[in-house]
């Protein structure tokens, strides 16, 4: 699966850093390395509160970090 | 003609508790055709110095700028400068460095500590005549230049630093020679080398100066140009003119914004990449282009950017920072400051409709204003701007 993070000017301002550290942090907890691409992308031209992750072809928006949690087991580990 | 400019640089520190600096540096340039800098160190401290040393450089360069001789400039100094009312003199130093064509410097140096001149980063000893002109004795040098030659005029402040707290005799002009030999990097501007000794002197100082303290810094170095490419145009059917302009120029190349390097790479037929790694949680990734020497986010990373400038122009601090890390608001500074002589903008007026949302504390408006500020900060920096508008 690949899944990027968007690091664009709002998504930065809405906490894209701490976004990427938690999708890290998830990744490497469930031993997902092999099976899951992270990357950074450029505006994925939903900039709305709350960051934008594209799941392959799905994008998710208004991810934060209370939602984190949630939104990882619906769109990576329910699919995984 | 060659391909060699001057990039000239200069900051003071001023005597402890004093709010006006007694030293003054004047630059007259005209294009290629001549530089004029001169530093002048006026007798005192305060408002005499100041407006001593105000007068001497302005009178000087204004007439070294016109071709006068130096006997013609020490006279009229002579009869300009107010008497002291304590000393019965009318008295400030002075150094003048004159570059002509880009291929000559002239020195004329009067009581202050003698130039240093960094050939390849090494101190060249060049040649001084003697010579007495109204009371006066001046040296004259006349030196043909090289790429990278710098030469670093100093008020008697820097010399003096340290005297009896960390150094007895002070720091002497060879102390300064051997600090910035071991420092010298090819890549650094006039303004870093002035305020890397200035720093020095503060710390000798122990941050309270004894004397106005002030280094002026020429360098001599080849033209390079940068080209930076930020935001969409406002008519979508402008993109491939835009594009086109962009990809069609000398030198390197930076794309700013997101749209703004996908609309970049569709061009060029290749992919944005960007990083996921914050090397400053304040700076947004950048990211790769193929074909494109630096992509980066827009308006967050260019307000630092603009930060940095702003620095730059004043005691340049923030050069600790952005001379190492690797975020992309670092990274175009170096690119700007230090490597570009020539920047060609190319901004976009596009509205991005995500930005107009009155929560975030980015907009249209802020955009245009960094430009603009930008640019005016790199102009004084010495830098020729050329925005065009899209």
């Amino acid at each position: 699966m690949n899944i990027f993070v968007c690091v664009g000017s709002s998504c930065h301002l809405s906490g894209s850093a701490k976004i990427v550290e938690l999708m890290k942090n998830a990744v490497e907890r469930n031993n997902l390395n092999d099976k899951v691409k992270l990357s950074g992308a450029f505006c994925l031209g939903k900039c709305t509160e709350g960051v934008s992750v594209k799941f392959d072809d799905e994008i998710v928006c208004g991810v934060s970090e209370d939602n984190f949690d949630e939104t990882f087991q619906k769109y990576v580990l329910d699919k995984i | 003609m060659n391909n060699l400019c001057t990039d000239v640089g200069y900051h003071s520190l001023y005597k402890h508790g004093e709010q006006l600096c007694g030293d003054h540096v004047d630059v007259i340039e005209k294009g290629d055709d001549y530089t004029v800098l001169v530093l002048a160190d006026g007798l005192g401290s305060g408002v005499k110095a100041s407006i001593l040393s105000t007068l001497t450089s302005k009178i000087i360069s204004t007439m070294m700028a016109n071709e006068m001789s130096i006997e013609e400039c020490v006279s009229t100094i002579a009869a300009t400068l107010p008497v002291c009312e304590v000393r019965k003199v009318a008295y400030s130093t002075f150094t003048i460095m004159r570059i002509l064509n880009n291929n000559e410097a002239e020195l004329i140096q009067y009581d202050n500590p003698h130039v240093i001149l960094l050939r390849d980063g090494k101190n060249f000893e060049y040649e001084k005549q003697r010579m007495e002109t109204g009371g006066k004795v001046i040296y004259t040098s006349k030196i043909q230049l090289c790429e990278n030659d710098v030469f670093i005029a100093m008020s008697d402040g820097a010399i003096y630093a340290g005297v009896g707290k960390y150094m007895n005799f002070g720091w002497q002009r060879e102390n300064i020679i051997d600090y910035i030999e071991k420092l010298y990097d090819d890549n650094y501007t006039a303004k870093v080398i002035a305020t890397l000794i200035l720093d020095e002197c503060d710390c000798l100082y122990g941050g309270e100066p004894g004397d106005d303290t002030t280094i002026a810094a020429i360098k001599i170095r080849t033209r390079k140009p940068v080209n930076m490419l930020f935001g969409p145009p406002s008519n979508p059917e402008d993109v491939n003119k835009m594009m086109s302009l962009f990809f069609s120029k000398d030198g390197k190349r930076i794309v700013c914004g997101g749209t703004t390097s996908m609309l970049a790479a569709q061009f060029l037929g290749e992919e944005v990449m960007p990083d996921l790694d914050y090397f400053d949680p304040d700076i947004p990734p950048i990211a790769h282009i193929k074909g494109i020497d630096l992509t980066t986010e827009g308006v967050i990373t260019m307000t630092q950017v603009l930060k940095y400038a702003q620095n730059y122009l004043t005691d340049n601090v923030c050069y600790y920072d952005w001379s190492t890390k690797k975020d992309g608001a670092s990274q175009i500074a170096r690119m700007l400051f230090e490597e570009a002589t020539d920047i060609n903008f190319l901004v976009g007026r596009a509205m991005n409709p995500a930005h107009q949302n009155p929560g975030l504390p980015i907009n249209f408006s802020l955009k245009m204003r960094i430009v603009e500020e930008l640019s005016e900060c790199l102009k004084k920096m010495g830098k020729k701007i050329k925005v065009s508008y899209f």
